[in-house]
């Protein structure tokens, strides 16, 4: 084992593993676009279609439904189909099937996320806002979308989480991405490069997650961070009632 | 080379049989009799094949070939890798199989085979020999990596060999294995072999001999594939197999691996009835009956039947 772990880290201290066609960088940059682009469409999907049904609340069962059997669709199984429906138009090899499997992928949490977000905030508060005079979209944008933005957030993060693990998939239909290291290791019987690859593979599964998390942190509105979210009547009884009590 | 590994279990089951009836030495008075008198002295024997469907498709033919001169045959095809196959043939489970010559002399024995028959056919003659067995002659038929490219591309730029293929190699967009670039088949032999320079082609990369790599071939989403030389899908989409005419892939024709007991038991008619069989496989022939078992669902023994027919066997 420890022998092992000897030859992956002299895999890693290989200038050749960093350079080239199939070295690390070349590989990482060629995940990150593709994991990129694919996040960008899934949220661009489905980011008006959470937002819609969560603040109308109309049919939204049978969204997060549809949804969810989105997750139980295999990725690979989808980009198969992809790649086989895109060869007639000579984009099946290629980026192409990955990213639209990958946005498939990557719309369910997002889709649910946004709902159950704005389902989440307070209905007096959006009372409030409706007797302060605001329109229906200045509800949705100035109250109820930043007190939901922690659990917004959460749904794109997950989403990308998925999306940059998955993108691993695309080099068995000729998408590259950091799979191809994994590939090459398993064709050529490699145990160091498929442990390798992996490893940078869950590394940078790992860093999308701390990213994000840092991301959904600065954007969550001061009032709201470091605790949950909690209705002030709620929070004024609780603070009142502990002190009358002491 | 495919594998299969359903059958590693199956062969664990693998009866020993073989052989009761051989007859003494010097006893042979079918010599004198017709060929049901010789039938009955000729020993049963046992055919297997590794697990997929060249191997398998030939050790039928092998089987069928082998009962139309006489003897009676058991089959185990599909036993699965060469970790299953080659013992199975040196304990006696199984007399007889087809072998790749490149593939064997290279996964059990580790040598190192060339693009030249004879010499990669004398060096795995030499390490079978001491496992007490025989190959007889191969097939003119080979299943090693290859280039293909659509019918109209060979048409348009006259492509009909490797060499043809090197000169417009810059203007073509190639699908290859991903591990292509570390495949002294692959990159490095292109280079090595016809000049071609494999660092600056235009890429993709696909699984090699795989139907993904046939389909976008012939849908143009790539120029070439490299393929298998066997694959069926070179038959079920008219591909163009170019001619490896300066050899860079290591001989890969297959010959009946036989048990050196069966050889001395059996007699010259089971070297005679193989090699007449290995001559007409060709590696056309040998796409033709994968497309008959893979593209168009017919049974192993049908093609194989179907085959021999066909050649007057």
């Amino acid at each position: 084992m420890i022998e092992f772990l000897g030859e992956v880290s002299a895999w890693y201290a290989d200038p050749a593993t960093w350079s080239g066609r199939d070295g690390i960088p070349a590989r990482l940059w060629e995940h990150l676009w593709i994991s990129g682009v694919s996040l960008a469409g899934a949220v661009a999907a489905g980011m008006p279609l959470g937002l819609a049904i969560g603040h109308t609340g109309r049919g939204a069962g049978a969204v997060v439904a549809v949804a969810n059997i989105g997750r139980a669709v295999p990725s690979l199984g989808l980009m198969g189909v992809a790649f086989l429906l895109l060869l007639p138009l000579g984009l099946g090899v290629g980026p192409l099937p990955t990213i639209l499997a990958l946005v498939a992928l990557g719309i369910p949490p997002i889709v649910v996320n946004a709902y159950a977000g704005l389902r989440e905030v307070d209905r007096d508060l959006v009372e409030a806002a409706r007797g302060m005079g605001m329109r229906e979209r200045e509800v949705l944008g100035k109250v109820e979308v930043p007190v939901a933005m922690p659990v917004i957030l959460a749904g794109v993060r997950t989403s990308a989480v998925q999306i940059v693990a998955t993108a691993t998939l695309a080099a068995a239909i000729g998408g590259g991405t950091l799979g191809q290291l994994i590939i090459i290791g398993f064709n050529v019987g490699d145990q160091v490069r498929i442990f390798g690859g992996a490893i940078v593979v869950a590394a940078l599964s790992i860093a999308t997650e701390l990213g994000f998390a840092w991301v959904q942190r600065r954007a969550t509105s001061r009032g709201l961070r470091g605790r949950p979210y909690v209705p002030m009547e709620a929070a004024q009884v609780g603070r009142g009632g502990g002190k009358s009590l002491g | 080379m495919r594998t299969n590994r359903t059958f590693v279990l199956g062969a664990a089951l693998l009866a020993l049989v073989v052989s009761a009836c051989s007859p003494g030495e010097g006893d042979s008075p079918a010599a004198s009799a017709g060929s049901e008198s010789q039938a009955a002295d000729l020993p049963s024997l046992t055919i297997g094949s590794a697990g997929f469907w060249e191997s398998a498709v030939v050790a039928e033919i092998y089987a069928q070939a082998l009962e139309g001169a006489g003897f009676t045959v058991e089959r185990q095809l599909e036993l699965g890798a060469r970790d299953v196959t080659h013992p199975a043939l040196v304990d006696g489970e199984i007399d007889l199989m087809p072998e790749y010559i490149g593939g064997y002399l290279a996964v059990t024995y580790g040598g190192e085979p060339t693009p030249d028959i004879e010499e990669s056919l004398e060096a795995l003659r030499t390490e079978l020999e001491a496992d007490g067995l025989v190959a007889f002659e191969p097939t003119p038929g080979t299943d090693a990596d290859g280039f293909a490219v659509r019918q109209e591309t060979a048409d348009d730029l006259g492509l009909a060999t490797m060499s043809d293929l090197a000169e417009v190699a810059g203007d073509l967009t190639w699908g290859v294995a991903q591990e292509c670039g570390e495949n002294p088949n692959c990159g490095p032999g292109l280079e090595r072999v016809y000049g071609i320079d494999y660092g600056s082609l235009d890429l993709e990369t696909l699984a090699a001999c795989s139907t993904a790599i046939a389909e976008a071939l012939n849908a143009s989403n790539i120029d070439v594939a490299q393929v298998c030389t066997t694959q069926p899908e070179i038959a079920g989409f008219n591909l163009v197999l170019l001619e490896d005419d300066q050899g860079l892939a290591p001989a890969q024709n297959i010959v009946p691996v036989v048990r050196q007991e069966l050889v001395d038991e059996a007699g010259e008619v089971l070297e005679t009835t193989l090699n007449e069989v290995s001559a007409l496989l060709t590696t056309e022939e040998l796409t033709n009956l994968g497309a008959a078992i893979i593209l168009n669902g017919e049974s192993t023994a049908d093609a194989a039947s179907q085959w021999l027919e066909d050649n007057g066997l």
